[in-house]
């Protein structure tokens, strides 16, 4: 069932217009092996050495090339506990693509592109690449069901542990079921992927927040022998600017999720003011524009070079009319009856002003931990995020780990899945007495 | 892409753990190359043609055909047998075996007259090869005593198996050319001979393209150039056809058969298995990808046979021979005519044009809507199918019989699928 509405053309790709509809095309048997043929099967594969969660791009883009569509599916699945959705939200511009040995001919593979192929056909053959021994092993709780967790517990649980993850929403997902707008990563890819832990026997405990609603220590009564803290980062950084408290005034955090939430059945009114430079403030504007605001603009304080957003968003951001406007910092948020009615700010340069009418303001600065204290007595970071070694995951206190963006701070989804894949080797390292053991 | 199957075989007698070899060429010409290739996952190899010849190369000696932006649909070589001394690879055989005793090492070799076959057939057998391959068939080679001009000749097949066959103990496989209209005469000379075993196809006599400003073929060398071998994937097809061919043949049919020609991936090779082979060898798609083309040969047809539920590789040999019958005995009692789905038609009229160029003038036109449509001349040969961007936007659709009274069953007629 197409929605597409628009015959705009950007590097080939139909931009749709519908909040629940995906950006992108997916390629079929024959495009994806028009792609694949376009590879050069590099010796040494600098795309492989460009995954931060080893998918092995050039493995799995050989095995559609020679027709193994199959072991493609597996390679990725194998290597990659998000492979679904790590294929649609990574940055590949970044990563894999731009390691890629055809952009000295004219441009990269695509490899986003050809890695979604691949899951989705994984999904068509109803295939069951991984198998999980029985679970006779330790139990290792996981705290939050974002993607440093999944990751974790599904190498935990290929292993033979017994793992449980404690969620706090009533979905699992975090940030790939909350955070991101289905246009780039559809909830059924989301869904597909954890399905696929779940497979594994990891069991979900939905809607309890660890620290709130049970402690570690009855955690550890209740037979847990490891900890590991993927909560990620959920608390909206704020400018401390006039008008921050009116009405209309919200966090990225909280107007991606209640978009989610309601299945684009939210309704955006007026105009939007977004602040921000990064992938989650491009969502942002994406999201109001096609939940029905009038004018969206994105307001950021560094120049277009600067911004930390994928080009690819920022392409499809200005496919959907939305605004950028660079060089300039928030001064204040004009209200009217405690309402939100327009928004000031000032250029870098010392002397450009902007005003603009706005119904709604959205800060998408950033996100910071919640308080980390709460859920154990760990050491944590002048910025509130945990203080431990990015890839081992160990923290001060014994049996508890950690990965993902509550301790590099916020970073993509697929070094989450990195951090997660390589601490849970710390895990099991602990948990046979080898490392960590006070 | 972890799956691995039970892909093992029986080759007379010799146990395979998997059916894909490389075949005797450049691919596997000493120690470390076919060390590299048995790491790589080959279940074995014939090794690069051996002799007292040995060969004196030109430079450069390679040419590939392509068409639009796919090159290497085929490729040319003048390479001939080894061109290392016979003792070297003698060595190599022995220390191949030595360090891989699980892998599968056939020795191919080549002579000119009955005691040099006998001799390398002694020969080849104490370095512990496992097989021999006698190449009746390499077509560039500088001496007309050897090679293809041996394999067009049946009497010098048969006398030459016979020699190979009587000096040693190993079971003898014959290679042959496909330089020839029926293969059957020659490999039954060979059987009658003795060999047990037959391979085909080597390459076939070729002209691949012509340089426009040297006047002659490629690759050109200082000027000049030759007819030499043709290989790769447009040579599949008729590596598949000698094969069924000989397999059909009543003398031949109980032989076991090694298909050789345009092998790239699992499906090649599976298709090779369906028409009678025991397993396959490979060399072009090698030498344009390396070795590790395997590993998805080995996955993609375990992902196969687990889903077919084949327990045995042994189970699939031959399968498709009974479905390939004489053209005068196919039921000719019905057309499938075509139906165009006009949601997924992108209007490029690319069924008009060929259907009405070169078949029935059975799709008419629609310029203001850019949209083809069948009309009652539509005979069923899916021409349109065939030329078609979009997959399956044209489909077979209604079924048309000539005798009403001899219709089949709907479910027969026919899953029509162009890959």
């Amino acid at each position: 069932m197409s929605k597409v509405t628009s015959k705009n053309q950007l590097q080939g790709k139909e931009i749709k217009r519908d909040y629940l509809d995906e950006a992108v095309h997916g390629y079929n048997l024959k495009t994806a092996m028009e792609e694949a043929a376009r590879c050069v099967l590099c010796y040494d594969a600098p795309c492989s050495k460009g995954c931060p969660a080893d998918t092995k791009p050039a493995d799995f883009i050989r095995s559609i090339r020679f027709r193994n569509i199959k072991g493609a599916a597996a390679t990725i699945r194998e290597a990659n506990a998000l492979g679904g959705c790590t294929a649609k939200v990574c940055p590949y511009d970044r990563l894999c693509e731009e390691a890629c040995s055809r952009t000295g001919i004219d441009r990269p593979i695509q490899i986003g592109r050809l890695q979604a192929f691949a899951v989705a056909m994984e999904k068509e053959y109803d295939m069951k690449v991984l198998e999980a021994p029985e679970a006779t092993k330790e139990k290792v709780a996981c705290i939050g069901a974002g993607p440093a967790s999944l990751a974790c517990a599904q190498r935990l649980a290929l292993q033979g542990y017994k793992v449980t993850i404690f969620e706090e929403f009533d979905k699992p997902g975090g940030v790939l079921t909350y955070g991101i707008i289905p246009s780039r990563l559809p909830q059924d890819v989301v869904d597909f992927d954890i399905q696929k832990v779940k497979d594994l026997g990891v069991e979900f405990v939905l809607n309890k927040k660890v620290g709130r609603d049970i402690s570690i220590s009855q955690l550890k009564e209740q037979g847990f022998k490891a900890i590991f803290i993927g909560t990620g980062l959920w608390k909206s950084k704020a400018l401390d600017i006039k008008g921050k408290d009116l009405s209309g005034v919200t966090s990225a955090v909280e107007f991606l999720k209640k978009a989610r939430s309601s299945m684009g059945q939210m309704k955006v009114k007026g105009d939007v003011v977004v602040i921000g430079g990064g992938d989650v403030a491009m969502d942002c504007a994406a999201t109001a524009k096609l939940l029905g605001a009038d004018k969206v603009t994105i307001v950021y304080r560094r120049t277009i070079e600067e911004a930390p957003a994928d080009i690819a968003e920022l392409e499809y951001v200005q496919a959907l009319g939305i605004g950028i406007s660079t060089k300039f910092k928030p001064q204040e948020i004009i209200g009217e009856d405690g309402k939100v009615k327009g928004f000031l700010a000032e250029g870098t340069d010392g002397f450009s002003q902007l005003k603009l009418k706005a119904d709604h303001v959205i800060f998408a600065i950033g996100q910071e931990a919640e308080n980390m204290k709460e859920i154990a007595d760990i050491s944590l970071n002048e910025n509130g995020t945990i203080a431990c070694d990015l890839n081992k995951g160990f923290t001060n206190e014994e049996g508890i780990f950690a990965a993902g963006d509550i301790v590099n701070g916020g970073k993509t989804v697929v070094e989450a899945v990195a951090a997660g894949k390589s601490v849970a080797e710390s895990i099991i390292s602990y948990l046979s007495k080898k490392e960590g053991v006070k | 892409m972890a799956k691995k199957a039970d892909l093992s075989i029986e080759y007379l007698g010799v146990k395979c753990e998997n059916p894909f070899f490389l075949s005797s060429s450049p691919v596997g010409g000493c120690y470390d190359m076919v060390a590299k290739a048995y790491e790589a996952g080959w279940g074995g190899v014939f090794f690069k043609t051996v002799g007292r010849f040995i060969a004196d190369e030109c430079s450069p000696r390679f040419d590939n055909v392509s068409k639009e932006d796919t090159p290497w649909i085929g490729f040319k070589n003048m390479e001939q047998i080894s061109d290392k001394p016979l003792e070297d690879n003698l060595q190599a055989i022995h220390r191949l075996k030595r360090d891989y005793p699980d892998k599968v090492m056939v020795a191919t070799i080549m002579g000119s007259t009955d005691e040099e076959w006998k001799e390398l057939a002694e020969l080849v057998t104490q370095a512990g090869a496992d097989l021999i391959e006698c190449n009746f068939s390499c077509p560039q080679m500088t001496s007309h005593a050897m090679g293809s001009d041996v394999g067009q000749n049946p009497d010098l097949v048969r006398q030459y198996s016979k020699a190979v066959s009587s000096a040693t103990k190993l079971p003898v496989i014959a290679k042959m050319t496909p330089n020839i209209g029926n293969m059957e005469i020659p490999a039954i000379a060979a059987i009658e001979g003795g060999a047990k075993g037959l391979s085909a196809i080597n390459t076939i006599k070729s002209i691949t393209n012509i340089n426009l400003e040297h006047m002659t073929a490629m690759p050109v060398v200082n000027g000049k150039s030759s007819i030499s071998g043709y290989s790769g994937a447009a040579v599949k097809p008729i590596g598949l056809r000698f094969i069924a061919q000989m397999k059909s043949h009543p003398l031949l049919k109980d032989i076991q058969m090694s298909g050789i020609g345009g092998i790239e991936t699992w499906r090649d090779a599976l298709e090779y298995i369906l028409v009678g082979s025991h397993n396959v060898q490979v060399t072009t798609s090698v030498m344009q990808y390396g070795y590790r083309i395997v590993s998805d040969m080995i996955s993609g047809l375990s992902y196969y046979m687990e889903d077919q539920g084949f327990q045995k590789l042994e189970d699939m040999i031959g399968l498709a021979l009974p479905n390939i019958i004489p053209a005068e005995e196919l039921d000719r009692n019905f057309k499938i005519i075509v139906d165009i789905d006009h949601d997924k038609c992108i209007g490029c009229g690319r069924c008009y044009v060929s259907c009405f160029d070169a078949a029935h003038q059975a799709i008419n036109w629609d310029f203001e809507n850019r949209r083809p449509s069948v009309n009652d001349e539509c005979v069923g040969c899916h021409l349109c199918l065939n030329v078609c961007p979009v997959p399956d936007c044209i489909r077979p659709g209604e079924i048309k019989y000539k005798d009403e009274s001899k219709r089949i069953p709907k479910d027969i007629a026919f899953q029509t699928r162009y890959e």
